[in-house]
């Protein structure tokens, strides 16, 4: 559309991404979360400088825990570990727990890792995390006997990047009932996905994450008119630039939104999320949640009949059960799937609902 | 035709899958005194298992051995994980031969995935099918 064209530099085209799309994209790659990782105190090998066991990390939400282990490491190695006892140590044989004995998933995002935590605080007794801002995960490192049955996965790097491959490519098929997308990139450019999370590289992973995510220039179905003419730089008509063809890699053009709906302590919901509702309305958060788990989120009773006192009745006013945390923000409901699907995604294409249950 | 229910051939996959108490969390106790009766209880309603069943059909590709029943039953809520698990016993797979699994011919679901989840956005013809392979053949 013209005011993207003319004002933001590239020329209008299919890989022209507006500037609202590339913020809230850059805003979700830049968030971090804190993390605090602890060496089982009965495991530390002999002559070990306990008063150190412990690390912090202000982790990228859209990494993985096997990309932090090398640091984590390098750290133990130069600072708590003796050198000999050191070397007896295998890094395959380390695994994660939450403080409070959950284990952690491998091939979950560190930011969905956090949120999920985050929720389940908000209905145990003491303080919920979401309530304290900036209050890490503790985290439990251990050096042997990984519980491998109940881990699903094998700690590597490499056993991770296949998980997140295979998101990627269910995400795909989740919008366009394919994977068309996915495997018609080269070779180098999956790789260059996976590379861009390893390496924190906001600009190669969207070089190739935007060949398969949906856009936002697309026809949306409510979309501001067109500018004035007068921003219009260029010498095509205004008109020209709405009645162009519809786009086929809008977000409002998807089959459904690849998302899941997290609950504190389970379960994980996901379902078919269609951009627009039968009525061509867009589908809203609201509508998600209360479709999904009306308890929490119970439809809006219908305002009361106008009247001369009150010409615009709102309708009564409902306790607040829950609230969704999409990214770790607290998401309005009147978010439209379709946008949080292009702009709020993880890096695996995935949007993570998590409900935290508030607090009297 | 009558479809096997899941595991009912062995019951080790029968106990492999029962002690498949995913994603449970930590015995911390819950709730919080300060959150409402009303959450509390929608909470309780949304973490009962499903207990309804669906269909999983099997398809070998490339070189795997075929199965000689190919549908079978899976209670919903069980993780994808315990259908690799039948896979593997079924075709008498050892803990390190490979195997690769499969939604549509077209991706490896995440192992926590449930199948209901899967069932609920994949389903062709009122089946998961799940492709199964020895080596790795959309990875």
């Amino acid at each position: 559309m013209s005011q993207y064209g003319t004002t933001r530099g590239p020329p209008p085209g299919k890989n022209n991404i507006d500037y609202h799309t590339t913020l809230f994209r850059r805003l979700s790659w830049e968030g971090t979360v804190p993390l605090e990782i602890r060496v089982d105190p009965n495991e530390l090998p002999a002559n070990s400088d306990r008063g150190l066991a412990c690390y912090f990390i202000q982790a990228p939400r859209v990494s993985y825990m096997p990309l932090l282990v090398p640091e984590i490491r390098r750290f133990l190695m130069d600072v708590v570990f003796d050198e000999t006892a050191a070397k007896t140590l295998k890094e395959e044989d380390w695994w994660f727990e939450v403080d409070d004995g959950t284990l952690l998933k491998w091939h979950w995002p560190i930011g969905l890792i956090y949120d999920n935590h985050t929720i389940l605080t908000t209905v145990r007794p003491g303080p919920s995390l979401a309530a304290t801002s900036a209050n890490p995960l503790r985290l439990i490192l251990h050096l042997a006997s990984p519980p491998n049955d109940k881990l699903l996965l094998s700690p590597t790097a490499d056993a991770c990047k296949l998980a997140f491959m295979g998101q990627l490519k269910e995400a795909d098929f989740i919008r366009w009932g394919n994977t068309k997308r996915m495997t018609g990139l080269r070779k180098a450019d999956q790789d260059g996905l996976w590379e861009g999370i390893k390496e924190h590289n906001f600009d190669d992973y969207w070089r190739v994450a935007s060949k398969v995510t949906p856009t936002m220039t697309s026809n949306r179905p409510q979309s501001p008119g067109p500018p004035p003419s007068s921003v219009s730089m260029h010498g095509r008509p205004p008109s020209a630039d709405t009645v162009g063809p519809p786009e086929r890699d809008g977000a409002y053009n998807v089959r459904s939104v690849p998302v899941r709906l997290y609950l504190p302590d389970g379960p994980v919901i996901q379902d078919l999320v269609p951009p627009l509702l039968e009525d061509g309305t867009p589908h809203t958060l609201s509508h998600f949640l209360t479709t999904h788990t009306p308890l929490l989120f119970p439809a809006q009773p219908p305002a009361p009949p106008p009247s001369r006192s009150n010409p615009n009745p709102r309708p009564p006013a409902q306790p607040e059960l829950a609230y969704p945390l999409v990214q770790g923000i607290l998401t309005p409901l009147e978010s439209e799937m379709a946008w949080l699907g292009a702009c709020l995604a993880g890096a695996d294409g995935w949007v993570n609902v998590c409900v935290g249950i508030a607090r009297k | 035709m009558t479809i096997p229910a899941f595991g009912s051939t062995t019951t080790s996959t029968r106990d492999a899958m029962d002690a498949d108490t995913s994603d449970v969390g930590a015995s911390k106790p819950w709730p919080a005194p300060d959150i409402s009766p009303e959450a509390v209880a929608a909470l309780d309603t949304y973490k009962k298992r499903d207990p309804s069943k669906v269909v999983v059909r099997f398809k070998a590709v490339g070189n795997a051995p075929i199965m000689k029943q190919n549908f079978y039953k899976i209670t919903a809520s069980n993780r994808f994980q315990a259908v690799i698990q039948f896979l593997r016993k079924e075709l008498g797979w050892k803990a390190n031969d490979p195997l690769f699994t499969y939604i549509n011919l077209a991706f490896s679901p995440a192992p926590d995935d449930t199948v209901s989840n899967l069932f609920k956005s994949f389903c062709t013809d009122g089946h998961l099918i799940v492709n199964y392979s020895t080596t790795a053949a959309w990875g």
